[in-house]
C-alpha cells in the first residue's frame, strides 16, 4: 500500500538515501560475493588484481560439480527441483494450516483458546534440532517397506515435519491479521447465511493477503534453507545440503561455491516477487468491497 | 478439557511408539544361504554368482559413499571398478548376474558424510560401501553400522599381508577386522631450497640428519630466524590454520608423548610433551618467525600464496600439498608448473623435538567399509544375506588392486596402502600408460578422472610419492577414540592463545587441564600424566 | 458446544492439531525423555532403554560451574540476545515504516535487498562475512578503511574481546533477523486502511507524525509478536554462528553463546550426542518459556488476547 501523491518528493529521496547508507556493507558483501563467483580467485579485498574473470565456475555449477578438476557431478537440475519440491511444499502446508488455525483462533471463543495459543507459543521455544530424535522415532516406524515408496516418503515426511516448526509461528502470526479485520465484513456474509467455513474462504482470505505473504514466504524459507531435516530425512539431495557438504575450508574452490551460492538465491528471489506480485496485486487494504 | 485429552493421547503415542522400537530387536531366524570363501577370488566370486543366479537374481545393486577431496574421487570410483571386473569375471564363466552400482555419493567434507552415514544407516539409507577416516571405525563398529569381516579374511590373507601392518591395525576395533585400508598421507616439513641457499643452510642429505634426530626442532629454530633476520624471508615457519590436528599435534609424538594408552584406553594428556609443544609455538610467535594469528590466516589468500610465493623458510605441510599448488592457483594467479615444485621445495620428516627424541609423522588412513545392511537394496535380502555381504568383501578385495590404489595414489597424492601398489607406482613404464588412461578400467570411470590424470600424473609427481613413502615408517596416527575431537579442540585454542600471547605455555597447559576436567564425560575419558619440565629451555644449543 | 459448531471448529483446527501433535508434541516427549538417556549415534535401538537420569543435566551443569570461558559464553548470549533483539524489531520496524514511504520500486528492491541474508545458504552468507571482516589486509572492510586512509594496519575485528567479536555476530545476525520484523510489519502496514493516512495527510501531518499517531499504535499486536518470538528464536540459533567461530573469524570465547556452546558439546565434536543435546534444548527451552512469559507480561499479553469479537 503506498502513501498518497501529496508526500513531498524531497522526503522521499532522503529517506532512500538512509536506507541506502544503511545497506552498503549488504551491498558491498554480496556485490563481492557475485564478482568472485566470476574470477578464479576470490574478490574480497578492493584490490583490482585479485579478480581474474572466467565463467568457469558457473559452467562447473551447471555441471554440478563444485571442484575445479576431479569432483564427482551431481545432477544439479535434479538438486534444485528437489530444494524446490520440498519447499513449495513446506509453504503451501504451513499457509494453508496457519490460515485455518489463526482464522478459528481469531474468530471463534472456545474453551481452551487461550491454552492453546499459549502451547503454541511454549512450542516455539524448543528448536528443530531438539526435536529431531523423536521425529525419526516417527519416521523409523512409519517407514515404507516397499522400495518404491521409500523415495515419495522421504518427501512427504520432511515437506510434514519441518512444516509443522513453522506452525506456531504461522499460527499467531496470521491471528494478528485476521485480528485486524473489522467484524463487519463477515458480519454481512453470516447474516446472508454463509457458512463460516464459506465466509473463511470468499471473504476473509482475499482480506488477509499480506498475511498469506509474509507467511508463505517465511515457509519457503524455511524449507529451501533446512539443512538439519533435509540431511537426516531425506533420501535425495537438495542445494542447501549440497552446498553445505561440499564447503571444506581446506581445499574447496570457494569462487564455486560462491556461484553455487548465487545460484542459489535466485529461486527464493523469484518465488519472493512472485508471489508479492500474486498476492499485493490490486489489493487495496481494508478498503470495504 | 482438550489440553488433558492431547496429553493423554500423546502418551499413548509415545509408550506405542517405544515399545515398538524396543521390540523391534528381535527377528526370526531364517536360514540364509552362504558360501564359503576359498582365497581363490575367481572361483569364489563364480560360486556367489551361481547361487544368486539359482535364486533368480540377475541383477545386484550397490551403492558407494565417499567422501574428501575433489582429487580422491577413486574412493567410490574403485567400487565401480571392482564392480565391473567380477562382472567381467561371471561373464567370463557364464555366470549370467551383473553388478549395478545404482549411486556414488562423493561430498567435500568427511565428517558431513560420517553425519549422514550415522542417521541414515538405521533407517537402511545409507551407501552399501562406505569409505571415511579410520578415527570414525570404532564407533561405527561398536553401534553395529559396520560389517565384521574378519572371518572372510581369513581366506584372503595373502591379500591382507600384502598391505602395511599399521594400516590393518587401524581397520580394526576390539581385534576384529571391519575394513581394508583406502588410502593414507604423510605429514612432511617442506623446506624452501632458494631461500635456504640465501642464507647458507645446506640441504643436502638433511632428510637423513632428521631420519636420525640430529636435526631436531632448536635447528629449525635456528635456520627459520637466520632466514628471517637476514631477510630471506618474512617468515621462518608456516602452519594449518584452525585446528590442532592433526597437523600439530605432530609436535607431542616428536617430543616423545604420547596421546593414548593402550592399556586404559584412556586419551592422555602427556604434560611434558604438550607444554614443550606449546612453548616451541610460543617462540617462534614472539620471535616473529610465526604469525601470531596463523590460525586465523586463509588457506587459499593467504597460508597457500605465502608458501608457494617463498615467503616463509619452512612449512608443515601435507604431501597432497605437493600436487595442490600445482593445480590450484595460488602462484600470482596460476598453478605451478611441477619442474617449480621440485625445484624449489625439500621435504623431510617433522623433525624430533630435541635430541634423544625421534622424527615423526602423521597419517590419517581411510578404510573402506561395508555397511552392516549391506545388499539391503536387493531382493530376497533376508534369505540371501551372507551371500550379498560376502560379495561385497569381494568387491571390497578387488577395490583394493594395487593398480586402482596404484592410481589412487597418483591421482590423488597419496601414499599406497599396499607394497604390490607401491611398486607400481615406482614403475615408470605403467606411470605412461597411466598418463595416457591406457588401462584397463570401467570407460565411465576414465572419463570422470581424465582431467584429474591430466593435471596430476607426470614423473615428477609420481618421484615424489615414491621418496616420501619411506615416512610411513615413522607415522603415528591420532587415536580414534570418540572423544578426541574434543580433546584435540581443547589443544588448539591453548595454541591459538599461545601464539597471540594471550597465555604462557605454563598458562596454557594448566588451561587445558581445566577444560579437560570441566567436562564429566571429557574427564573420565583422560588420564593426565606428567609435569611440566623445570628449567627446560627452548632452543636448546 | 453443539455438533455444528464442533465440526466448524474440527475444520478449522484439526490440521493444526494433529500437525504439532505428530511431530511437536509427541517428539517434545521424546526429548524430554531421551534427555534421560545417553542417546548417541541415531542409535535408537541400543540407547533408548538404558536410562541414565540426570546424567546430562548434572553433566551440563558441571560444565557451566568449571569451564573457564562460561562466564564469556553467559556473557555473551545475554548481550548478544538483548542487542540483536533490540535491532531485530526495531530495525525491522524502521525498514517498513522507511519503505512505506517511499515508491514501491526502490521500496521493494529494498525489502528483496534485506531478505538476501535470510534467503542465503548459511554457509554462503558467513563466507560473506567470514572475507568481510577478515582480520588481515584480505578483508573487505580492512581495506576500504585503508584505502580511505583511516587506518594503516589492518584490524583483527573478531579477536578484539569482547566487543569486537560481540559486534561482528550481533551484525551478522542482526541482519538476518531484521528481515523477519521487515516484512510482519511491511504486511501489517498493508493492512492499515488507505483513509486514515489519507486524512492525516490532508490534514497537513508529517511522515513522522503519521507513523508515531497512526501506524505504530496500529502494529502494536505485531510488535510484540515480533518481539516474543524473535526472542525465543535469538535464544537457541547457533548455525549464524556456528562457522564464524569454526573459521576463526570471531575469538572463540566471546563468540560463542550458550545454545553454540552446548550443541558444540553434543554435536560439533564427531561424536553425535542425542541426549546431551535434549538436555541442553530442554534447559534453554524453560528459559526462553519464562523469558517469555515475562514479556508477555510486560507487554499486557492479556489485553491482547481479549476475547474475539466474531463468535456468537
Amino acid at each position: 500500500m503506498r502513501d498518497v501523491e501529496t508526500r513531498p518528493r524531497r522526503y522521499s529521496r532522503i529517506i532512500i538515501l538512509a536506507i541506502l547508507l544503511a545497506s552498503l556493507p549488504l551491498i558491498i558483501g554480496f556485490t563481492l560475493l557475485v564478482l568472485s563467483s566470476f574470477s578464479t580467485d576470490m574478490v574480497t579485498n578492493l584490490n583490482p588484481s585479485s579478480f581474474h574473470p572466467t565463467i568457469e565456475n558457473w559452467i562447473n555449477v551447471f555441471h554440478g560439480k563444485l571442484a575445479t578438476t576431479g569432483g564427482i557431478r551431481a545432477n544439479i537440475l535434479r538438486i534444485t527441483l528437489n530444494t524446490l519440491i520440498v519447499a513449495l511444499g513446506v509453504a503451501g502446508v504451513v499457509t494453508g494450516i496457519s490460515a485455518l488455525a489463526g482464522y478459528s483462533l481469531s474468530r471463534i471463543n472456545f474453551r481452551g483458546r487461550k491454552h492453546m495459543m499459549v502451547l503454541l507459543l511454549i512450542l516455539h521455544a524448543f528448536p528443530g534440532v531438539a526435536l529431531i530424535v523423536g521425529v525419526y522415532l516417527l519416521y523409523r516406524l512409519t517407514f515404507p517397506q516397499t522400495s518404491d515408496f521409500v523415495r515419495l516418503y522421504s518427501f512427504v515426511y520432511v515437506i510434514f515435519a519441518r512444516a509443522a516448526l513453522e506452525i506456531p509461528m504461522s499460527v499467531w502470526l496470521m491471528k494478528g491479521f485476521f485480528d485486524t479485520i473489522p467484524w463487519e465484513f463477515e458480519w454481512s456474509g453470516i447474516i446472508d447465511g454463509a457458512s463460516r467455513i464459506k465466509v473463511w474462504r470468499k471473504i476473509m482470505l482475499p482480506l488477509i493477503k499480506p498475511g498469506i505473504l509474509a507467511v508463505a514466504l517465511f515457509a519457503f524459507l524455511a524449507g529451501w534453507q533446512d539443512i538439519i531435516y533435509v540431511r537426516t530425512f531425506l533420501i535425495d539431495q537438495t542445494l542447501a545440503t549440497f552446498i553445505e557438504a561440499n564447503i571444506e575450508a581446506e581445499f574447496s574452490h570457494m569462487p564455486l561455491i560462491a556461484a553455487a551460492g548465487t545460484l542459489y538465491l535466485l529461486p527464493t528471489i523469484i518465488f519472493f516477487i512472485t508471489a508479492q506480485q500474486i498476492l499485493l496485486q490490486g489489493y487495496s487494504g481494508g478498503i470495504k468491497g | 478439557m482438550k489440553m488433558k485429552s492431547i496429553w493423554i493421547v500423546a502418551l499413548v503415542f509415545l509408550g506405542a511408539i517405544a515399545s515398538g522400537c524396543i521390540s523391534g530387536g528381535g527377528g526370526t531366524q531364517t536360514s540364509s544361504a552362504t558360501v564359503q570363501l576359498t582365497g581363490d577370488f575367481t572361483k569364489d566370486a563364480v560360486s556367489i554368482g551361481k547361487v544368486l543366479e539359482q535364486k533368480g537374481i540377475n541383477e545386484v545393486k550397490f551403492s558407494a559413499w565417499g567422501s574428501g577431496d575433489p582429487n580422491s574421487v577413486m574412493r567410490v570410483y574403485g567400487i565401480v571398478e571392482a564392480a565391473r571386473r567380477i562382472n567381467r569375471i561371471w561373464q567370463k564363466n557364464g555366470v549370467k548376474v551383473k553388478i549395478v552400482v545404482t549411486e556414488t555419493h562423493y561430498v567435500a567434507s568427511f565428517q558431513d558424510a560420517y553425519k549422514e552415514y550415522l542417521s541414515k544407516q538405521p533407517l537402511g539409507q545409507a551407501g552399501d560401501f562406505f569409505v571415511n577416516s579410520y578415527a570414525f571405525l570404532p564407533t561405527l563398529a561398536d553401534e553395529g553400522y559396520i560389517l565384521d569381516i574378519t572371518d572372510y579374511a581369513k581366506a584372503y590373507q595373502s591379500v591382507i599381508n600384502d598391505f602395511y601392518p599399521s594400516l590393518i591395525d587401524a581397520s580394526k576395533f576390539k581385534g576384529r577386522l571391519y575394513g581394508l585400508p583406502q588410502d593414507t598421507e604423510a605429514r612432511p616439513l617442506y623446506i624452501r631450497k632458494d631461500v635456504a641457499a640465501k642464507i647458507g643452510f645446506n640441504l643436502n642429505g638433511l632428510d637423513e640428519k632428521v631420519k636420525n634426530g640430529e636435526f631436531t626442532w632448536s635447528d629449525v629454530y635456528y635456520w627459520a630466524k637466520k632466514a628471517k633476520e637476514s631477510g630471506a624471508a618474512e617468515w621462518g615457519l608456516i602452519h594449518r590454520k584452525g585446528s590442532a590436528h592433526p597437523d600439530l599435534i605432530q609436535f607431542i609424538f616428536a617430543f616423545g608423548g604420547k596421546l593414548y594408552d593402550p592399556n586404559t584406553g584412556k586419551l592422555v594428556v602427556d604434560v611434558p610433551a604438550v607444554y614443550k609443544w606449546l612453548y616451541v609455538e610460543w617462540k617462534f610467535a614472539r620471535d616473529g618467525l610465526l604469525p601470531e594469528d596463523i590460525m586465523s590466516w586463509d588457506w587459499a589468500k593467504q597460508i597457500h600464496p605465502t608458501i608457494v610465493e617463498g615467503k616463509t623458510l619452512f612449512d608443515i605441510g601435507g604431501t597432497w600439498y605437493w600436487t595442490e599448488w600445482q593445480t590450484k592457483q595460488y602462484y600470482h594467479g596460476r598453478g605451478l608448473k611441477p619442474e617449480e615444485v621440485k625445484k624449489w621445495f625439500y621435504y623431510t620428516l617433522f623433525p624430533a623435538g630435541e635430541k634423544g627424541d625421534k622424527p615423526v609423522t602423521l597419517s590419517q588412513p581411510f578404510v573402506w567399509m561395508i555397511n552392516s545392511k549391506a545388499g539391503q537394496q536387493n531382493p530376497k535380502y533376508d534369505e540371501l544375506k551372507n551371500i550379498y555381504h560376502e560379495l561385497a568383501f569381494l568387491m571390497l578385495i578387488k577395490a583394493s588392486d594395487p593398480d586402482i590404489n596404484a592410481i589412487h595414489s597418483v591421482i590423488s597424492a597419496h601414499l599406497p596402502v599396499r607394497k604390490e601398489a607401491a611398486k607400481l607406482i615406482k614403475d615408470e613404464k605403467w606411470l605412461n600408460d597411466l598418463k595416457n588412461l591406457n588401462l584397463d578400467l570401467d570407460p565411465t570411470v576414465k572419463d570422470n578422472i581424465k582431467d584429474i590424470v591430466k593435471a596430476t600424473v607426470n614423473p615428477i609427481n609420481a618421484q615424489f610419492l615414491a621418496n616420501v613413502s619411506y615416512m610411513l615408517e615413522y607415522t603415528h596416527l591420532a587415536p580414534a577414540h570418540p572423544k578426541y575431537p574434543a580433546l584435540a579442540d581443547i589443544f588448539k585454542e591453548a595454541v591459538d592463545k599461545v601464539l597471540r600471547n594471550e597465555m604462557t605455555p605454563k598458562d596454557a597447559v594448566d588451561y587445558i587441564i581445566q577444560k579437560v576436567k570441566a567436562d564429566p564425560e571429557l574427564a573420565k575419558n583422560v588420564e593426565i600424566t606428567g609435569e611440566i619440565p623445570k628449567n627446560w629451555k627452548f632452543p636448546q644449543q | 458446544m453443539n455438533k455444528d459448531r464442533l465440526t466448524t471448529l474440527s475444520f478449522f483446527l484439526s490440521p493444526m492439531i494433529v500437525m504439532v501433535l505428530l511431530f511437536y508434541l509427541v517428539p517434545l516427549v521424546m526429548t524430554v525423555y531421551i534427555s534421560f538417556t545417553q542417546m548417541r549415534n541415531w542409535n535408537v535401538s541400543k540407547y533408548l532403554t538404558e536410562f541414565v537420569g540426570f546424567y546430562n543435566y548434572h553433566r551440563l551443569f558441571y560444565m557451566f560451574q568449571h569451564d573457564p570461558t562460561f562466564k564469556a559464553v553467559l556473557l555473551t548470549t545475554v548481550v548478544f540476545v538483548a542487542i540483536t533483539l533490540v535491532i531485530n524489531v526495531f530495525g525491522g520496524l524502521t525498514l517498513a515504516l522507511a519503505t512505506f514511504f517511499i515508491d514501491e520500486r526502490p521500496a521493494s528492491a529494498f525489502r528483496l535487498l534485506w531478505l538476501l541474508p535470510r534467503m542465503s545458504p548459511i554457509a554462503v552468507y558467513s563466507l560473506v562475512w567470514y572475507y568481510f571482516f577478515h582480520g588481515s589486509e584480505i578483508g573487505t572492510l580492512n581495506s576500504i578503511l585503508m584505502k580511505l586512509g583511516v587506518i594503516s594496519q589492518p584490524i583483527p575485528w573478531g579477536q578484539i574481546v569482547p566487543w569486537g567479536a560481540w559486534s561482528i555476530i550481533i551484525f551478522v545476525n542482526g541482519l538476518v533477523g531484521v528481515s523477519f520484523g521487515m516484512i510482519v510489519f511491511t504486511s501489517a502496514l498493508n493492512q492499515i486502511p488507505k483513509e486514515l493516512v489519507i486524512a492525516a495527510r490532508v490534514d497537513g501531518a508529517s511522515s513522522w507524525q503519521i507513523s508515531r499517531r497512526i501506524l505504530i499504535p496500529m502494529v502494536k499486536w505485531h510488535f510484540m509478536y515480533v518481539l516474543t518470538w524473535q526472542f525465543l528464536s535469538l535464544l537457541t540459533t547457533y548455525p549464524h554462528l556456528f562457522l564464524l567461530v569454526q573459521w576463526d573469524l570471531v575469538n572463540g570465547d566471546y563468540g560463542t553463546t550458550l545454545a553454540l556452546y552446548v550443541f558444540n558439546t553434543a554435536f560439533g565434536m564427531g561424536e553425535q550426542d542425542q541426549g546431551l543435546a535434549a538436555a541442553a534444548a530442554v534447559l534453554l527451552s524453560i528459559i526462553g518459556i519464562i523469558g517469555g512469559f515475562v514479556t508477555l507480561k510486560v507487554l499486557q499479553f492479556e489485553k491482547m488476547m481479549k476475547r474475539p469479537r466474531g463468535d456468537f
